[in-house]
């Protein structure tokens, strides 16, 4: 892959977590809110680049046995550097995000990239495929977010978006409205996928 | 009584995986069959207890007291991957039979964030340690009830006639939305 | 052996790295989390407290360690005298965990302005009426020159029916005040004049 490839491939090709199927958690936990969505997605962006950037550099350094090993403490690291941050400058978020944050450490888009990815390939290309897979991941949380929101609770980014006479449909925020919002999305897409021809199945 | 209502409360009213969401990849990578889903149940059920015995232990006498809880991710995580690999030199050692059945489910227990979880929320809740092990073992439970069902559902899946566009994870995720309703029937069970 | 020598070197560096850059972040952010931290968890109790915005209230700020506790505490402060103090204490026994509580009274007299919750893990619907004001309400007025009781254990509160555990633990926690103010008054308020000297100097300076 060149560069401009790498830096797109996350946006549609691989995107997170619908044709990429990993991280399939945040996307259902913390999507209840398009806020909370998009400070994931943030959150595991920032990990991914750095955690991309430092594996990549390491790579060399790194001996193949206590290869995971070594991802999980640059990771773990990171995480909780995002942690510390996101309490001193987002308290409210933090709060709302709850223990999704340090899982961010066992959520398995970040160590997938830093083994397909980050420990074979040079740092620019590197931090350019964490950038690109966590914007991904970063939309698509949004986008769930929006849905569940808008649907669930009747605001967007907590402007209201219907006339006081719309019944929110509560169901959309709790487990099941995430379940089945997140299953019909992806079928929606592996329709758009067809229908553009695209070699598409998963397994 | 508490305990025991905290149990209920964790396998059925709180599923680790229907309700609170931890643990999905697992959950629809290996749930096509149910032997593997019997397998991964089980392995998960042992795992978390053991982790969260010992992620409990480190943090209340080792990171409490030296005022490093903001560690605790990193130690953690360390921690449940330390133990996954020993548990599978350990298992390998000493039964050849169980290595077979459970030994190729034991790495992907590391990233699986029903463990972690179930060790984070042991803290969040302020646990003391008879609690922190009733409530590990019985979400793990619940963990392992919810993936023996879905397996089941999914083994008549296979053989019925789903749209091309929602084959595979699609209609698993729907699938587990409608368990995730059904499970909800319990709230209100304890409180 | 110098396979594993390297290995264990090159994780050992991994590990030190990365205990490193921890350590600078924690340090460098402390203040700031706890500055959130009190914004956003204390600040609306100290604003019901003292009817005033919070922004001012949380400078004012000390902390009183009392044998392996320490008791966060704020005040109030009019013409040289200290006009209210609000301590915060965390109340042992809840039905699932600590309830964190906020007293804030007038030094003065000791009379309590109010009772406020700061934080709880208390079941929704049973052992969370600790929040309701009517419960809290009983706060009001006392004057805190005695411990407290429940009224089942001979004291002036009633439990809320059906969380005796809740009801207990949030008296427990109003003892600790007792105690503090007891045992500590002297070193508070001196504390609080020598901030306010400190204060006004190097406020004259800049």
């Amino acid at each position: 892959m060149n560069f401009r490839q790498t830096l797109t491939h996350g946006l549609w090709r691989d995107l997170p977590p619908f044709r990429l199927v990993l991280g399939l958690c945040p996307a259902l936990a913390v999507t209840a809110t398009a806020e909370n969505g998009l400070g994931m997605g943030i959150a595991v962006t920032f990990v991914l680049i750095f955690s991309n950037m430092f594996i990549s550099l390491l790579r060399k350094v790194i001996p193949d046995k206590v290869r995971i090993a070594s991802y999980i403490v640059v990771i773990a690291t990171l995480v909780v550097i995002v942690e510390l941050a996101m309490k001193a400058f987002f308290f409210p978020l933090s709060q709302q995000l709850g223990i999704y944050i340090p899982l961010i450490v066992v959520n398995c888009i970040i160590l997938g990239r830093a083994e397909a990815f980050a420990s074979r390939n040079p740092v620019h290309l590197s931090m350019a495929d964490g950038l690109s897979v966590g914007l991904g991941f970063s939309m698509s949380l949004t986008l769930v977010g929006s849905i569940r929101e808008i649907l669930g609770v009747g605001t967007w980014f907590g402007m209201a978006v219907f006339p006081d006479s719309f019944e929110p449909f509560g169901f959309m925020v709790q487990a099941p409205g995430a379940f089945l919002c997140l299953g019909l999305l992806l079928g929606l897409m592996n329709a758009w996928s067809r229908h553009r021809g695209e070699f598409f199945i998963q397994t | 009584m508490d305990l025991l209502l905290l149990a209920i409360g964790s396998i059925f009213v709180n599923n680790i995986l229907l309700a609170q969401y931890l643990g999905n990849c697992p959950f629809c990578g290996v749930s096509k069959k149910l032997g593997t889903a019997i397998g991964m149940g089980v392995a998960v059920i042992f795992v978390a207890t053991l982790a969260s015995i010992f992620t409990w232990v480190v943090y209340h006498y080792l990171l409490k007291p030296q005022g490093l809880e903001y560690l605790k991710t990193l130690v953690f995580i360390l921690v449940i991957a330390a133990l996954v690999q020993f548990v599978e030199i350990f298992i390998k050692k000493q039964s050849k039979g169980l290595y077979d059945s459970l030994g190729i489910f034991l790495p992907l227990i590391t990233t699986n964030c029903a463990v972690m979880g179930i060790a984070l929320l042991n803290i969040k809740h302020g646990f003391g340690f008879v609690q922190m092990i009733v409530f590990s073992a019985s979400s793990a439970a619940g963990f392992a009830v919810a993936i023996l069902l879905f397996a089941s559902v999914r083994e008549r899946l296979f053989i019925s006639s789903v749209p091309t566009a929602m084959r595979g994870t699609a209609i698993a995720l729907v699938t587990a939305g409608v368990m995730s309703l059904a499970f909800m029937g319990f709230a209100g069970m304890t409180n | 052996m110098r396979e594993i020598a390297h290995l264990v070197l090159v994780l050992g560096l991994i590990c030190s790295l990365s205990a490193g850059a921890l350590a600078y972040v924690r340090t460098s952010l402390a203040p700031r989390i706890e500055m959130q931290e009190d914004f956003y968890v204390r600040g609306p109790a100290l604003e019901r407290l003292f009817q005033q915005p919070a922004k001012e209230l949380l400078t004012e700020k000390l902390t009183v360690p009392v044998g392996d506790q320490d008791y966060p505490v704020f005040y109030l402060r009019q013409d040289g005298e200290v006009t209210g103090l609000a301590v915060e204490a965390a109340g042992k026994g809840g039905y699932s965990g600590d309830i964190v509580i906020m007293i804030g009274l007038d030094p003065r007299s000791d009379r309590v302005l109010g009772v406020e919750i700061v934080s709880h893990s208390e079941t929704p619907g049973l052992g969370a009426k600790v929040e309701l004001a009517s419960f809290r309400q009983q706060w009001t007025g006392l004057i805190l020159d005695q411990p407290l009781a429940l009224a089942g254990d001979g004291g002036g509160i009633d439990a809320i029916t059906g969380a005796t555990f809740s009801s207990r633990a949030m008296v427990e926690g109003s003892n600790q005040v007792v105690d503090l103010l007891r045992d500590h008054r002297q070193e508070i308020l001196s504390l609080i004049e020598q901030r306010s000297a400190d204060g006004a100097t190097s406020g004259g300076e800049s």
